[in-house]
């Protein structure tokens, strides 16, 4: 019984692990108005080694940025691409939750 | 002598622009936008490359003639795009443009040939958009020995509904638009816009009835 319990807690322990290893980063952005516009920030962002998966969101001027299981993206190197496409972060949050989640707008 | 003085003026100029009036006249660095303007009187082809967020460089070809098509242009520009200025706020943005162009003009005046000769083409832009509405005013000298066509643009519209990244806009646009010495007439063209990504295409009719026709594909 010891043991069972052990196996379940390290278990739950890693997937937690896991989950805060593949954070997701959601920024707002301001200025984010038109998707002709916008496809810089989708294009740099993808091309990150470190990115898994990218989602924009015109209607809440948000772009979450999934990374990668194991690997770590900067906050920096985030405001740095929206900076150099012409528009400006309002904020940066981080999400323990992957994109279908964020977008299903369960993430509030 | 004018002609003289005006290509030595010209000549500081290797700073060339995209006239065609769309909601963005550059892409993102290190892309590429193509872009047509295609009616009976006004054709217009050009490409760009966007050497930096805010500088694009590239080639348009041009053709316009007046109403009663006796006088014809021909103009090939290098054109460089320079995003002077941008607003960001929550809901909306607005930018200022300026376009640079050199090249040559060459045509004919009353079906009579006229010699080909050197053009400068600067101008500016200013635009606002937020995800419902669009405003853009634009003027661009088109400025040879003798000859002055200088267009004026200005586009209003709205979207008909706010969409999201992945899905096409639908907007509805008016534009008016007047080109000195060619023709008396300020064109008036209600259009359909739709937006998807990197696909941009324009359609409409102005006040003579004619079809216009805008494409613009970022790659």
């Amino acid at each position: 019984m010891k043991h069972l319990l052990l196996v379940v807690s390290l278990g739950l322990f890693l997937t937690s692990l896991s989950g805060f290893a593949t954070p997701s980063y959601k920024v707002t952005v301001n200025g984010m108005v038109c998707s002709f516009c916008a496809q810089g920030i989708e294009k740099k962002m993808k091309a990150l080694s470190e990115t898994k998966d990218i989602y924009v969101g015109l209607k809440n001027r948000l772009v979450v940025v999934e990374v990668k299981e194991g690997l770590t993206l900067s906050q920096d190197v985030i405001r740095k691409i929206i900076k150099d496409a012409g528009y400006e972060v309002k904020s940066i949050e981080v999400s323990e939750h992957p994109i279908e989640h964020i977008k299903s707008g369960m993430d509030k | 002598m004018f002609t003289c003085n005006f290509r030595l003026w010209v000549i500081p100029l290797i700073l060339l622009s995209s006239h065609l009036v769309f909601a963005a006249p550059m892409g993102f660095e290190g892309s590429v936008m193509t872009m047509v303007d295609f009616n009976q009187n006004w054709r217009e082809v050009g490409f760009n490359y966007a050497i930096t967020s805010r500088d694009a460089l590239g080639l348009t070809h041009l053709e316009f003639r007046s109403d009663d098509y006796k006088d014809k242009r021909e103009v090939d520009t290098l054109n460089y795009t320079r995003l002077l200025s941008r607003w960001n706020s929550t809901d909306a943005q607005s930018n200022l443009w300026l376009f640079m162009g050199i090249g040559e003009i060459r045509g004919s005046a009353n079906n009579q040939s006229i010699d080909s000769k050197g053009i400068a083409s600067p101008g500016f832009q200013f635009d606002y958009e937020t995800t419902r509405i669009y405003f853009a005013a634009t003027h661009k000298l088109y400025r040879a020995s003798n000859l002055n066509h200088d267009n004026t643009s200005i586009r209003a519209g709205f979207s008909f509904y706010e969409a999201e990244y992945n899905e096409t806009q639908p907007w509805f646009i008016l534009e008016t638009k007047y080109t000195n010495q060619i023709s008396d007439k300020i064109e008036v063209i209600p259009m359909l816009r739709l937006i998807n990504k990197n696909i941009f295409v324009e359609g409409g009719m102005n006040n003579s009835g004619q079809p216009r026709l805008n494409l613009m594909y970022t790659f």
